[in-house]
């Protein structure tokens, strides 16, 4: 169907202030925080489920393809509409529609800002537990499309052990309900198979999460290391004593000199490593705790540990943390940022891998990851412009999902694969495990409209 | 040849003569309420169960996993039982990373087994699940199931443990999904989406899952309450604490007498961490209760603590040995709701001039019913299980007959009321499992 056409039909089913069709309209919605864009035909920004339930149906009987998007920060493609179509965009879906303390739920639309659920729980005294480093800007349905991690999810979890349930309108506009507050619904884990499936087997509409009383303590430490290994030995040293701490973060020197230079938060700009290690709970036994990881710390050669006096030097630690991302952003004009995962126990050998890719390709790479389950983020600093270079950041990349599949790890550990691993997917899946994953694909999305061309390399060869 | 020595032929090439059962005697120990397979077949490796599906697929048979059977009588009647398939000679530990706190295992060794040799490692670790059958219980039935315990409150149930699965498809395609990282989202979560499905998308071979370091201390406290509203008010306080107990169960007085403790209502707290923060917690939660209401308060440590909770895991084969076959209801429902709807079930199960103990995961919203008589004696089952599946409802929940004779199946949806998400389902074994190969009939809504 023509564009004209499509903005017409569907101005008349959820009315023109929805839909936007203009050419910078579509400008706007042409990429995400990856290298890579494309067009999409129109873009509807539905408020109500019966809206996307229309458009989809709309799309389902007219042939168009359909891609949700929400804040547009995916980190791999997945937001962009590589093949046209319509891209709903879920950002005026921001409700929450029912705080429900009692039953410690909440449930929101897809839409809402990450960070706003959280500083609207954190007035009633109550906590979601994901918190991926975007949750400033990124939304509730984008990090379950993703499967969203953070620092604490090595404590808690990922984004999926927090979705309980949700609404889902399925490739045809049917609109049905699954999991829900209570726990153990009969039948197929579909809050668990929707997590993480990029947006390729329908659009959530609404979703259920899991809220939980706040922490009675909280212990934040800052520990500074002259060497990358003398911080990663640290890491395997504190899990392999039996301790598993709500974070375990690692920057490194690059990262470090980047964050201090943009926000000025304290860090010492010579240093190789730098922990943040965060412990929570009740206080009984914390500060043993505490004195325990030093003492590991020590053993491992720490320069200095600073431990945080209160909320606003905890949350100034965490704000460099979170804000490395944005000042590395900095250093050139482009980054991207790698997801390899490997047991935790891998991650020094790994780390040095990474590091010998960058010197091979004569690329700059910042380091800064959840270092306790094992997740990287090495961040490749480039220049778009210069092609021979643009070039050698697609072959490092690889090189390090490689290293990572190699270490018996993953290629992604919270980004997806989106656009930009589809070609690692064979570094870690047989064509029969990704067969497999092909027919969920079917009973989801049988003509192949939900975000085509993403998560699975076979899919995007039939898009 | 008949058709029988075929099948026999064809399954002795494949695991060995002696892994394969087709003696009618024994057979019927294998039987799904009341279906006797033409074969029970003991693959030892993968590529023989993947071999026992091939041929499945090619000569049109079902094929019914199985591990120790403790969840057999559980699920809808099966269309059809030709080959029941064993996955206990699949029983290895194939690693345990102490340092990466991750451990593989294939699905036929048991949970026991697996914690004996996860205690003795490094400083000592366990896997954070106490599902019934404590000693039975395999892993791979345990994530085929997802059964669960107490102990869920504080460390969740299989979808928060599990990392990787090695899975043989219904077609006989050998697959595996995620592996031994902490995190992974690669391609879509298929290792959740076989938790729970009864062996229905795929013969689960091997699990790798996440380990938690052995707690430092435990301590068990048990409260005793004449009022089920003081019960209420009181677990409420609890669970929207700072306090972090690992199990917080609802006992009624029935249920209690079965453990040897005397108490209208019991009110069991697991108590599991650092030193200082399991006595602190003792503390507080025994003056809380007292506070409360609470007539009786004891702390449970050491043996008695283990013994008590290994009594609450087991209830239900006790139930069976006296009552066989079992009748045993699982209820979920938002978790505020525990003492509204014991209450009710206490009053229907009153009415309905039926003995039956409950137990309550209050933190959670799952409450269990057992039928403490023997259900071809008890009139109006069928109508009472109806009747307990509406007040579920009521609480945005359901209700599950974990196992029940073949009678009263035939009666009742074993699953519970169908929800709109059944679509989904039943086009994902559709495609999965296009010539319904396994286990077909016993899953929601008869898929």
């Amino acid at each position: 169907m023509e564009k004209e056409k499509i903005v017409h039909e569907l101005n008349r089913l959820i009315g023109n202030e929805k839909v936007l069709g203009s050419d910078m309209q579509i400008t706007l919605y042409e990429y995400d925080a990856y290298l890579l864009r494309a067009k999409p035909d129109c873009i509807v920004l539905p408020t109500t489920t019966e809206d996307v339930s229309k458009v989809v149906k709309f799309a389902h009987d007219n042939g168009i393809r359909v891609v949700a998007r929400g804040a547009g920060t995916n980190l791999t493609g997945g937001s962009v509409c590589l093949h046209g179509g319509i891209a709903i965009v879920t950002t005026k879906m921001n409700q929450i529609l029912d705080l429900d303390i009692e039953n410690q739920r909440i449930v929101v639309q897809p839409g809402l800002i990450t960070l706003n659920l959280k500083n609207f729980l954190a007035r009633h005294g109550y906590l979601y537990q994901p918190d991926p480093a975007s949750e400033k800007s990124s939304t509730l349905g984008g990090n379950v499309g993703e499967n969203a991690g953070g620092p604490h999810c090595l404590k808690y979890g990922v984004t999926s052990n927090h979705v309980l349930g949700g609404e889902l309108v399925l490739f045809d506009g049917e609109v049905i309900q699954f999991g829900g507050k209570a726990l153990d619904n009969p039948g197929y884990d579909l809050s668990g198979v929707l997590s993480g499936s990029e947006g390729t087997l329908g659009i959530m509409t609404k979703l259920v999460l899991r809220i939980v009383p706040k922490a009675e303590a909280v212990k934040t430490m800052m520990c500074i290391f002259n060497t990358i290994k003398d911080g990663s030995d640290t890491v395997s040293a504190i899990i392999a004593d039996g301790m598993i701490p709500a974070t375990l973060e690692m920057m490194d020197n690059l990262t470090i000199k980047a964050v201090e230079e943009a926000y000025n938060a304290g860090l010492p700009k010579d240093a190789a490593a730098l922990l943040i290690i965060e412990l929570d709970g009740l206080k009984d036994g914390m500060e043993r705790l505490a004195e325990h990881i030093q003492n590991i710390c020590k053993k491992h050669n720490v320069r200095e540990i600073r431990v945080a006096k209160d909320e606003a030097e905890r949350a100034k630690i965490w704000a460099a943390r979170k804000g490395a991302f944005g000042a590395v952003g900095r250093l050139r004009p482009n980054y991207l940022v790698n997801d390899g995962t490997v047991p935790r126990t891998k991650l020094p050998e790994t780390l040095d891998k990474v590091i010998k890719i960058g010197q091979k390709y004569n690329l700059p790479i910042a380091n800064v990851f959840h270092a306790g389950d094992g997740n990287l983020h090495p961040l490749v600093l480039f220049d778009e412009r210069d092609k021979d270079e643009l070039g050698r950041v697609h072959k490092a990349a690889t090189e390090i999902m490689q290293a990572c599949a190699d270490m018996g790890g993953t290629i992604s550990g919270e980004h997806g694969i989106g656009v930009e691993k589809l070609h690692g997917m064979s570094f870690i899946f047989s064509a029969k495990d990704m067969a497999a994953m092909n027919r969920v694909k079917a009973a989801f999305d049988p003509a192949n409209r939900y975000n085509p061309g993403k998560l699975l390399p076979e899919l995007q060869k039939t898009a | 040849m008949s058709n029988l020595d075929q099948l026999g032929s064809a399954l002795k090439e494949i695991v060995g003569e002696a892994n394969v059962v087709q003696n009618p005697d024994q057979l019927k120990a294998y039987a799904v309420d009341g279906l006797v397979p033409k074969a029970v077949v003991s693959p030892g490796s993968v590529e023989e169960v993947s071999k026992v599906l091939i041929y499945a697929n090619a000569e049109k048979l079902t094929v019914v996993p199985r591990g120790n059977g403790s969840m057999m009588a559980s699920g809808g009647i099966p269309k059809k039982v030709d080959i029941v398939l064993s996955l206990l000679r699949l029983n290895r530990i194939v690693d345990y990373d102490v340092a990466n706190l991750s451990l593989s295992v294939q699905a036929g060794i048991t949970l026991a087994e697996v914690q004996k040799k996860l205690a003795s490692g490094g400083k000592g670790n366990f896997l954070p699940l106490d599902p019934p059958h404590t000693e039975k219980a395999t892993i791979g039935g345990i994530i085929a199931t997802n059964a669960s315990g107490p102990k869920r409150y504080l460390y969740g149930t299989a979808r928060d443990l599990l990392l990787g699965l090695k899975v043989v498809s219904p077609n006989g395609d050998i697959v595996s999904f995620g592996g031994k990282t902490m995190k992974n989202v690669s391609g879509y979560d298929m290792t959740k989406l076989m938790i729970g499905t009864w062996g229905g998308l795929g013969i689960i071979t091997e699990i790798t899952t996440k380990l938690l370091p052995l707690p430092e201390a435990s301590a068990t406290l048990l409260a005793s309450f004449n009022n089920l509203a003081a019960v209420g008010l009181f677990v409420r306080k609890i669970v929207h604490s700072v306090l972090l107990p690992s199990a917080v169960d609802l006992i009624n007085e029935k249920a209690a007498e079965r453990l040897g403790e005397k108490s209208k209502y019991l009110l069991a707290f697991s108590l599991e961490g650092v030193v200082e923060a399991v006595d602190r917690q003792v503390a507080e939660i025994s003056d809380s209760a007292k506070k409360e209401g609470a007539v009786a308060v004891k702390v449970l440590k050491g043996a008695e603590e283990q013994n008590f909770w290994i009594r609450v895991r087991d209830f239900s084969e006790a139930v069976a040995k006296e009552f066989a076959p079992p009748v045993v209801l699982k209820s979920n429902f938002v978790i505020s709701k525990h003492t509204e709807l014991l209450g009710t079930y206490e009053k229907m199960a009153q009415a309905a001039g039926i003995n039956a103990a409950f137990m309550v995961h209050a933190g959670n919203g799952i409450l269990y019913t057992y039928i403490l008589e023997k259900a071809e004696k008890t009139g109006g089952l069928a109508e009472f299980i109806g009747k307990l599946t509406a007040e579920a409802v009521k609480y945005e929940g359901n209700l599950v007959v974990e196992s029940c004779p073949r009678e009263i199946k035939e009666k009742i949806s074993v699953w519970g009321q169908q929800r709109s998400d059944q679509v989904v389902m039943r086009r994902l074994k559709e495609k999965m499992d296009p010539q319904g190969v396994l286990n077909p009939g016993r899953f929601v809504g008869g898929i």
